[in-house]
């Protein structure tokens, strides 16, 4: 019993189909929710750990310890004038953070989330092909940010959209190789690995275990999709001002910020369910998606502290890691799984 | 509809690139024409000017004890250097010798002033290269310096502590334990500092075999202090024409000789050690006596009178930092001229950036440790 | 060895070389020669009725200091900007603010204030109770007024 049928059930008086159009709209408005609430609880942790980590206070001002911060400076952003600069390409300017957002909800609409206690299954999308929605569904991001750096019509702009062109291209390929490797380890125990739910369902022993280089390899990939230092090249602040973004202001500034962020919870909660078993766990048919949120946090808070305490990787270095190691790398990976699977049939 | 261009390439297919003078990397005011080809910086003119505030002039038009604060607000991140550098050359001028008690005050000031500016531009360094949390764990050092020094004086960064012929209050008990307290933690918080750095495969990624000074190069662009002395050459004003009370203190110039990032680099963090062996020494040696030359009485400054024409050099954060005063026999110095270090290590920039990549370019003018209240004065 | 007009010692024990103009460089390259490889300053001086100009330079092996002096009537010095590199922003910042002319500098432009500025500060006959202001014109040229209205 899932959130779904539980509101096509309280719709049933509208028929059939309106009745689940409107579940599912209510459920996406639900997962919005659920991914704004997050991610500002996200970036309170990621402040309050930071200022720890920095020997400083952090916000303590807004409520008590702080916690009104996050609302306070989103207020204080909406609250701003949106600065146009006059040489810009008017619509993919105005467009390109929308699709950053848009990408950001449609990558969290396509997640599994297990079962939460007695409101059931909160997953929205049951696709059969859920991991390739997915994977599409990333890709969207970057190119709202090219939209951006290019439109904006702006030296230091144009540069970092090309860095993130060439970060984008330059780990790809290994990152698909590396989920292919899952893929082949799924389809022995599932007839549909393309399907999430039954991707995380088959993981008796988490995949990160024997696939510890996939794991690796896609990680870094991830951060590096969440543009998370030390892969944030494309906005990095002491070079090229803030990259793609620097031509915007108020809340479509916002939404880069929130793209940034959401991005790394995102990867966070896809490393989790691709590899280390997802809302799988002791109890997991009660209490699945504690779990998942648990393993996305460390992960996020991994991320971060990776975030601050290591330099920017130059963009070359990175282009030159991602052909000649994670590359190679992961199609050892590829090997290993075909080995784990025909020969040793795990 | 298609809007202007954003860039209009030369006959190179080079882009020109405005960067500053309010960039985040600029440390300031400073603002670099960059012709990009593609990531690559193919011309560097530094165009400076910004902070100019003709601090020459100004000392000319002021009797000789007023200048100091001119001079504090030029380094404004090592100030004591600064009048110690000021006050080298007025009391040649003047013919008013500090006693041995503050000589051996000014040279404790002096290094605790060098320390909290290596501190500042290791911070920096961080943040050029991306690198946040270090920044921090520099500035609560620092801050305990700029707590002695208000102890000493009242004042955190221009500090105006010393005057012609002395200082302006004398070192007390309570002043010697703090220091001796800071010297005691400190090597240990520079060691935690030191291996964030260089523990790093990234940072050494970035910094090791990047930004070579030849020596010949060097000395021709007159770069001095800590850059020239990672790129081999063996020369410190301290060592090569002692003032104050350096000839009475042992301590090591250190020198390296990869003339990269790096070395840079490790040669300031190795300074703030040599540093720290000169506060200890200095500080339990302090005489006796004076803390100000009595022929220099505060209510008759402004009567004092020099003549002739002294240049005076001394080893600031930044490197050889030169006042050349000429006095006419007048209360105010007839001529002023400061030999900014800061200024002729930026001269070098268009050199080391040539040919290297944007974030390169940012890595290098971080390690030339420009304070743009000394390149511009 | 081109003729020293003058040798003396100044009030700080430094050796002091008195050279004409048109032996400047070639004095330079000599001392060049000789290993004095750094040079540490130059600074312009106003004498009011003549300019004088003072480059002290260091021998880095030997420990030796020296300071080569040179005075000129007309505003113009040779420039040693083909001896040492580092005379390069020396000389234009003594052109900025001192109004010396360096012949045969490669890049003869002011180096703190703007191009259009108006005298040269650390003249001392420069007038510095006039205000000066940079603005634009329509060309995006800079060009000084001395009205404060001017443009805005």
């Amino acid at each position: 019993m899932n959130v779904l049928t539980r509101l096509a059930d309280f719709f049933a008086a509208f028929g059939h189909y309106p009745a689940y159009i409107l579940a599912y709209l209510f459920e996406t408005l639900f997962m919005i929710v659920f991914v704004m609430v997050s991610l500002v609880a996200m970036i309170y942790i990621f402040r309050k750990y930071m200022a720890r980590l920095q020997l400083r206070v952090g916000p303590n001002r807004v409520g008590k310890f702080g916690t009104l911060q996050l609302i306070a400076d989103s207020l204080k952003l909406a609250g701003k004038e949106s600065i146009l600069p006059s040489g810009r390409d008017d619509l993919p300017f105005r467009i390109a953070p929308i699709i950053v957002f848009l990408g950001l909800i449609t990558g969290f609409a396509l997640l599994p989330y297990g079962q939460f206690y007695f409101i059931g299954s909160l997953t929205v999308t049951h696709s059969d092909v859920s991991l390739l929605l997915l994977f599409a569904a990333l890709a969207i991001m970057p190119i709202g940010e090219i939209l951006a750096g290019i439109s904006s019509r702006n030296k230091y702009a144009v540069v970092g959209a090309l860095r993130g062109v060439a970060k984008d291209v330059s780990f790809e390929i290994p990152m698909m190789i590396s989920v292919l490797a899952l893929v082949m380890m799924a389809s022995a125990k599932t007839a549909n690995p393309l399907n999430l739910s039954n991707l995380v369902e088959v993981q008796f022993i988490p995949y990160g275990i024997p696939q510890i280089i996939g794991l690796g390899v896609f990680f870094i990939a991830m951060v590096a999709r969440a543009s998370f230092s030390p892969f944030d090249m494309s906005e990095s602040d002491s070079e090229l001002v803030s990259g793609h973004s620097t031509e915007y202001t108020g809340m479509r500034f916002g939404m880069f910020y929130m793209g940034l962020f959401g991005s790394i919870f995102l990867s966070s909660l896809v490393v989790s369910l691709l590899y280390l078993g997802g809302y799988n766990g002791p109890y997991s048919g009660y209490a699945g998606f504690v779990f998942l949120l648990i393993k996305g946090l460390i992960l996020v808070l991994i991320s971060f502290t990776i975030w601050l305490s290591v330099p920017r990787i130059r963009i070359d270095k990175f282009v030159n890691m991602g052909w000649k190691y994670l590359l190679p790398a992961s199609i050892i990976n590829l090997i290993i799984a075909g080995v784990l699977t025909l020969g040793l049939g795990i | 509809m298609m809007g202007p261009r954003i860039s209009n390439p030369d006959e190179n297919g080079w882009v020109e690139l405005n960067m500053g003078p309010q960039h985040p990397s600029t440390h300031g005011v400073l603002r670099l024409k960059v012709k990009l080809d593609g990531e690559i910086v193919r011309e560097v003119e530094p165009v400076i000017g910004y902070l100019h505030r003709n601090a020459e002039k100004i000392c000319e038009l002021d009797y000789y004890c007023d200048s100091m604060i001119y001079f504090d607000r030029m380094d404004y991140v090592g100030a004591m250097n600064m009048e110690v550098g000021y006050l080298e050359a007025a009391e040649k001028l003047l013919g008013i010798p500090p006693p041995e008690r503050v000589q051996w005050i000014r040279v404790v000031m002096a290094e605790l002033s060098r320390v909290a500016s290596h501190l500042v531009w290791a911070g920096a360094f961080g943040l050029d290269l991306g690198m946040l949390t270090p920044f921090f764990y520099c500035f609560v050092e620092r801050e305990k310096i700029l707590r002695i020094f208000v102890e000493a004086c009242g004042s955190r960064q221009e500090t105006n502590y010393m005057s012609i012929g002395g200082v302006y209050q004398d070192f007390n008990d309570k002043l010697i334990h703090d220091i001796l307290e800071f010297t005691e933690q400190f090597p240990k918080k520079l060691e935690d500092i030191f291996n964030a750095y260089v523990k790093n495969d990234i940072f050494i990624s970035r910094t090791k075999g990047i930004g070579i000074l030849e020596p010949e190069v060097a000395l021709d662009y007159g770069v001095t202090g800590p850059m020239l002395r990672a790129s081999g050459v063996d020369y410190d004003v301290r060592k090569a024409e002692p003032y104050l009370v350096y000839d009475k203190i042992n301590f090591d110039i250190p020198v390296s000789h990869k003339k990269d990032n790096l070395a840079r680099f490790l040669v300031r963090f190795e300074e703030m050690r040599q540093s720290i062996k000169i506060i200890n020494q200095a500080v339990k040696k302090i005489p006796d006596g004076p803390y100000f030359n009595p022929k220099a009485k505060k209510s008759l400054m402004i009567r004092l009178r020099g003549e002739g024409e002294v240049y005076a050099r001394t080893e600031s954060s930044k490197g050889e930092f030169g006042v050349y005063l000429v006095g006419d026999g007048g209360v105010k110095p007839y001529r002023v001229r400061v030999r900014s270090p800061s200024l002729k290590n930026l001269s070098v920039l268009p050199y080391l950036a040539k040919d290297q990549m944007i974030a390169d370019m940012v890595a290098i003018s971080g390690t030339t440790d420009l304070v743009f209240g000394e390149v511009d004065r | 060895m081109v003729e020293i007009l003058e040798e003396s010692t100044g009030k700080d024990g430094r050796r002091v070389l008195k050279v004409a103009k048109e032996n400047l460089v070639q004095l330079m390259k000599e001392l060049k020669s000789h290993g004095f490889v750094h040079l540490s300053l130059i600074t312009g001086i106003d004498r009011k009725d003549r300019l004088e100009v003072v480059y002290h330079l260091q021998n880095l092996e030997k420990n030796e200091y020296i300071a080569v002096k040179t005075e000129t009537l007309d505003e113009r010095v040779p420039s040693v900007t083909s001896v040492f590199t580092s005379a390069n922003w020396d000389e234009r910042e003594q052109y900025d603010l001192m109004g010396i002319v360096f012949e045969g500098h490669p890049n003869l432009k002011r180096l703190f204030l703007p191009e259009s500025w108006v005298g040269h500060p650390l003249r001392k006959n420069y007038d510095i109770s006039k205000v000066q202001y940079i603005n634009m014109d329509e060309n995006g040229e800079d060009y000084a007024t001395f009205d404060p209205g001017d443009g805005w």
